[in-house]
């Protein structure tokens, strides 16, 4: 029997491909999720989250490449690397006839643990109505409770699949902040995320670290302050229309009369020395936010000519 | 104390609220003995992973500004960090360096710069006198 050590990371992806018929889903992609941190896997819809997500979980077998969870393969040691997972689905099912709190007592029953502390504080902190039956459940409501399912088992890695698509959006970032705040209450040097969205910005903050899949394969991989360190835009304003400005190998974001707005991924000082040399007005970097840095990883390279 | 990050400014969101507490230690706005707010409030307020409130209280605490009371929170411990003596100045010159290397952006020179540093200083002075009187 394999230890269950700590030391190996909550997630390994080593290679995988899964592919449908001919399509391939997900097309060797590797990543490595530590312990205890909040991890984001960023796509469009259709990149290949899903089906990651459910190999990972051992609903769906890969094609190829190796999968570990605390260096357990959920194929062979499915039992033990389910019992310390939670997930929630991208499209949540109840039984329609069950209350709330016949829900919660059905899915406690099939957990080694239940941490009832956490049931009551966020079922006040949702104010979900126990006594209700889950067909009477708003479509926040619903995610609510799934939430809660997963995160009561106190599970060592707390997998979120699109976790707030479809809600409104003041819902939206109250959600993601209770729940996640309340499953790492304790033990955070332990307890990871991993969470698959589209919706980033409701995410910055939360993600200590992320990978941008495109089409079934890594685009970026970063740290979260890594990488609003790295990617940057440079805005300059010149006395005069800047058209003798040498923009070879910079990427222009917008040009609009006397002012240029240009992407900086790298060194953005290199860039701010060369438009120094033209004696700019204002010259000014700030970063950018996750969800302006998925937007240009996934937008082909327009490079000034 | 009130937090603010900002996720434009390139720099990592604990060192920079690491650094706002430092710098109202320094400045006065938190006191010897003040507590800072809970890990999980102040994530959830500021809207940031709880990790990284955790990791910027170690990081005070291994500076000496904060100390952790089991069950209690997180204490300012002002007179006991060396923050008084050089931070201040510290905190000072990076403000300065920004004003200097955006000063070297608008082609203004140090001469041109020092005697701006002046005319504003003077500026405010009056401003104070000015406001003194009424």
């Amino acid at each position: 029997m394999t230890p269950l050590s700590d030391d190996n990371p909550a997630i390994l992806i080593r290679n995988l491909v899964h592919r449908y018929r001919r399509a391939d889903a997900v097309d060797n992609l590797s990543l490595t999720v530590p312990a205890g941190r909040c991890y984001g896997l960023f796509g469009r819809n259709g990149a290949g989250k899903t089906t990651t997500i459910k190999c990972l979980l051992h609903l769906l077998r890969p094609t190829g490449g190796e999968i570990k969870v605390f260096g357990l393969d959920p194929a062979r040691d499915e039992v033990a690397v389910k019992a310390r997972i939670g997930y929630v689905p991208d499209q949540v099912a109840f039984y329609p006839w069950m209350t709330v709190r016949q829900t919660l007592d059905y899915c406690a029953s099939f957990r080694r643990r239940w941490n009832d502390e956490t049931e009551a504080t966020l079922l006040a902190e949702f104010r979900l109505d126990a006594a209700a039956r889950t067909s009477h459940l708003s479509k926040g409501q619903r995610t609510q409770l799934a939430l809660m399912l997963a995160i009561c088992a106190d599970p060592d890695v707390l997998i979120l699949d699109e976790p707030t698509s479809g809600l409104d959006p003041i819902v939206r970032r109250e959600l993601i902040q209770t729940v996640i705040g309340a499953y790492q209450d304790a033990e955070p040097d332990r307890r990871t995320v991993f969470v698959s969205t589209h919706l980033i910005a409701e995410f910055e903050g939360i993600i200590d670290e992320f990978t941008i899949i495109d089409r079934g394969r890594e685009v970026l991989t970063l740290d979260a302050d890594a990488a609003r360190q790295q990617y940057q835009k440079v805005h300059a304003r010149f006395a005069s229309d800047p058209s003798g400005l040498d923009l070879r190998g910079l990427r222009v974001l917008r040009r609009h009369g006397r002012e240029l707005e240009i992407m900086a991924s790298g060194d953005a000082s290199e860039i701010l020395d060369r438009l120094k040399a033209y004696a700019p007005e204002a010259l000014a970097a700030e970063s950018l936010t996750l969800e302006e840095i998925f937007i240009s990883a996934l937008r082909p390279q327009e490079t000034a000519a | 104390m009130l937090f603010q990050v900002n996720f434009k400014s390139g720099k990592p969101v604990y060192l920079q609220l690491v650094d706002q507490v430092r710098a109202a230690v320094a400045a006065g706005g938190l006191r010897d003995g003040e507590t800072l707010p809970g890990i999980r409030p102040l994530a959830v307020d500021i809207r940031v992973n709880r990790n990284t409130v955790a990791k910027a209280y170690a990081e005070l605490e291994r500076q000496g500004v904060i100390e952790t009371v089991g069950g209690k929170g997180c204490f300012i411990r002002a007179t006991a960090s060396p923050l008084k003596k050089d931070a201040r100045r510290r905190l000072l010159a990076e403000s300065i360096d920004a004003a200097v290397v955006h000063a070297h952006h608008l082609q203004i020179g140090k001469a041109e710069f020092l005697r701006l540093s002046e005319e504003r200083f003077d500026a405010l002075e009056q401003k104070r006198a000015r406001a003194a009187t009424v």
